[in-house]
C-alpha cells in the first residue's frame, strides 16, 4: 500500500516536470496519477453543504493508507496557482480555525511585509483543540493574509501570499 | 539556599529552628529566611510556625519515582524514554525542545509542578506540586495531516479509560476531550502539532490531571469547575500507577488506530461521551449555534441537529451543555 504522503510527494515531483502520466506497480499495489489536461482531471470536491460543514471527499484512485473514513485526502491544487505571478499560496492543510497569534492579545505570527524563512511560524489552525503550527515552507516575504483571525478555513484554503526570495 | 534550609530542618525533623538560627547558620538576614520558607512553602512544603519557637518541617512534597513508574509500565514504546522534572515551567515547552534536539516518538515529559502550565491559546494551567500529573508525550504518527485532530480524541478516550480503571469514578467526555466528573473538569488535554510542507511533523500530547488536589488547593475561581480524583474518590492515588495506565491505554488505542483507523476510537468515544444525545450550545468564531449533539463525525467532528431538523458538522469550537 502506498502512503497517501508518498502519493502527494511524487505529484508534486511531477508537477515539476513535463511527465504527465506516472504508473507504479509494487508489491501487488498499483497506482497510476495522471496530470489533468488529458484525460479526467483528479480529485477535489470540496462539497460546500452548509458554512459548518467543510467535506472534502476524495474519489477513487488512491485509497488513504491509514485511518479509513475520515474526509479523505486530495490532491494538490497548487497546479492551477502557479501562475499567481510567482508567488507562493500557504494553503490550509486541515479544516479548523485560523488563529493569526499564538494567544489573543499576542503580536500575530507574522503581518504583510513580514520577512520568513521555511521554518517560520506563520499561523495556527485549530480543529478540535489539536493547535497545529503552520510553516512557512519557503523563504520569502509575506505580500498578503487572505484570511481572518479566527475564520474557519477550509482543506486547501490559501492563507497566505509569499514572494519567494 | 532552599536546599540549605531544607538539610538543616531535615536535620532537626519534628523539632523546631528558630529563624534566629537559621539566620545565623546561613549567614543571611531573617527576612531571607522568612522569603525563602514562603518560597519552600509554594514548592509543596509544609511548615508549622510558631512565634518565639521558629518552624518545625511537617511535610515535604511527594516527588515522582521514574523508577516506580519504569517498573509499572507495560507499554513497548511509549514512556520508555523518561524526563522527568521537579519543575518545569511547562512541560510543552520541554518537550518541543527535545523534538528539536532529535527526541523519539514516545518520549515522556513529565513535571512534579509547572511554573507555567500552559492550556490552550495563552490559558493558564494550575499546576501546583506534587497534586497533579502533568505530562507531554511525543508522538510521530504517519498519518496524513488532516487526521491529525482525531488523535485529540484518542487521548481523551485513553484518559478516561485509564482513570476509570483505577479510579473507579465516572467520568464522561464532553467534545472534543473534557473530561468531566459531575460537570467538573478533571483533566485537560493540549495537542499542539507541527506541520511543514503538509505533512505532520510530530505531535506534542500535553495531559493535565488533577489526582491528589484539595479543595484548598485550587484558586477560588476555579473550585466550581475543576475537582480531582482525591476529591471524588474520597481518598489519595499513587500519581505513578496512572501515569502507567494512561501510557498503557493510549499505546493500546494509538495501535488499534494505525491499524484499523478511527472506527474503533470513535465507537469508543461515542460509548464514554457526556456530551451525545443532549442539547448542546456551541461557540464558534462564527457565533453560537444550538441543537442536539448526535454523533461523532468520521473525521472527528461533532453532529449537531439544529431546531429545524437540518444537521451540522462542528469542527471547532466550544461545546457547552445545555
Amino acid at each position: 500500500m502506498f502512503k497517501l504522503s508518498e502519493i502527494k510527494e511524487l505529484m508534486k515531483l511531477m508537477d515539476q516536470t513535463s511527465l504527465h502520466e506516472l504508473e507504479i506497480e509494487n508489491e501487488g499495489s498499483h497506482l497510476l496519477i495522471r496530470k489533468p489536461g488529458k484525460t479526467e482531471s483528479v480529485i477535489v470536491a470540496p462539497a460546500a453543504q452548509h458554512t459548518f460543514t467543510p467535506v472534502v471527499s476524495a474519489p477513487a484512485p488512491f485509497a488513504p493508507a491509514a485511518a479509513a473514513g475520515g474526509p479523505a485526502a486530495a490532491a494538490d491544487q497548487a497546479a492551477s496557482g502557479e501562475e499567481d505571478a510567482g508567488l507562493h499560496k500557504i494553503v490550509s492543510p486541515m479544516v479548523g480555525t485560523f488563529y493569526a497569534a499564538p494567544s489573543p492579545g499576542a503580536a500575530p505570527f507574522v503581518t504583510r511585509g513580514s520577512k520568513v524563512s521555511d521554518k517560520t511560524t506563520v499561523c495556527i489552525i485549530e480543529a478540535m483543540k489539536l493547535m497545529n503550527q503552520i510553516e512557512a515552507e519557503v523563504n520569502g516575504e509575506i505580500v498578503d493574509i487572505l484570511v481572518e483571525n479566527g475564520q474557519l478555513v477550509e482543506y486547501g484554503q490559501p492563507l497566505f501570499l509569499v514572494k519567494p526570495h | 539556599m532552599k536546599e540549605q534550609i531544607i538539610r538543616i530542618m531535615e536535620q532537626h525533623r519534628g523539632s523546631f529552628v528558630s529563624g534566629e538560627e537559621l539566620s545565623r547558620r546561613l549567614d543571611v538576614s531573617r527576612t531571607a529566611v522568612w522569603k525563602h520558607i514562603a518560597a519552600l512553602r509554594e514548592d509543596g512544603y509544609e511548615f508549622e510556625a510558631v512565634p518565639k519557637r521558629g518552624y518545625r518541617l511537617v511535610q515535604v512534597p511527594e516527588r515522582l519515582r521514574p523508577e516506580r513508574i519504569r517498573e509499572l509500565l507495560r507499554t513497548t514504546t511509549l514512556g520508555h524514554t523518561l524526563h522527568v522534572y521537579d519543575t518545569l515551567d511547562s512541560t510543552q515547552t520541554k518537550a518541543h525542545e527535545l523534538v528539536a534536539q532529535g527526541a523519539q516518538e514516545g518520549t515522556l515529559v513529565i513535571a512534579d509542578r509547572q511554573t507555567a502550565g500552559r492550556g490552550r491559546m495563552g490559558r493558564v494551567w494550575h499546576s501546583p506540586p506534587g497534586a497533579g500529573i502533568y505530562m507531554s508525550l511525543i508522538l510521530k504518527p504517519r498519518i496524513p495531516l488532516q487526521f491529525t485532530p482525531q488523535l485529540t480524541l484518542l487521548a481523551a478516550v485513553a484518559l478516561c479509560r485509564a482513570i476509570v480503571r483505577i479510579a473507579r469514578v465516572p467520568v464522561g467526555i464532553k467534545w472534543p476531550n473534557d473530561l468531566l466528573i459531575g460537570g467538573k473538569k478533571i483533566c485537560g488535554i493540549l495537542l499542539e502539532s507541527s506541520a511543514e510542507d503538509e505533512r505532520l511533523r510530530y505531535i506534542v500530547a500535553g495531559m493535565g490531571i488533577g489526582v491528589n488536589l484539595l479543595p484548598d488547593d485550587y484558586p477560588p475561581e476555579l473550585r466550581s469547575i475543576a475537582t480531582s480524583l482525591a476529591i471524588e474518590a474520597g481518598h489519595r492515588f499513587e500519581r505513578e500507577v496512572l501515569i502507567a495506565a494512561v501510557l498503557e491505554e493510549f499505546e493500546a488505542l494509538y495501535k488499534l488506530y494505525d491499524e484499523q483507523g478511527f472506527g474503533p476510537i470513535r465507537s469508543l468515544w461515542e460509548a464514554n461521551s457526556a456530551s451525545l444525545n443532549r442539547p448542546v450550545r456551541v461557540r464558534t468564531a462564527q457565533g453560537e449555534l444550538e441543537g442536539i449533539a448526535e454523533s461523532l463525525d468520521d473525521s472527528g467532528g461533532l453532529n449537531v441537529r439544529l431546531a429545524d431538523g437540518t444537521m451540522t458538522k462542528i469542527f471547532s469550537g466550544e461545546v457547552e451543555l445545555r
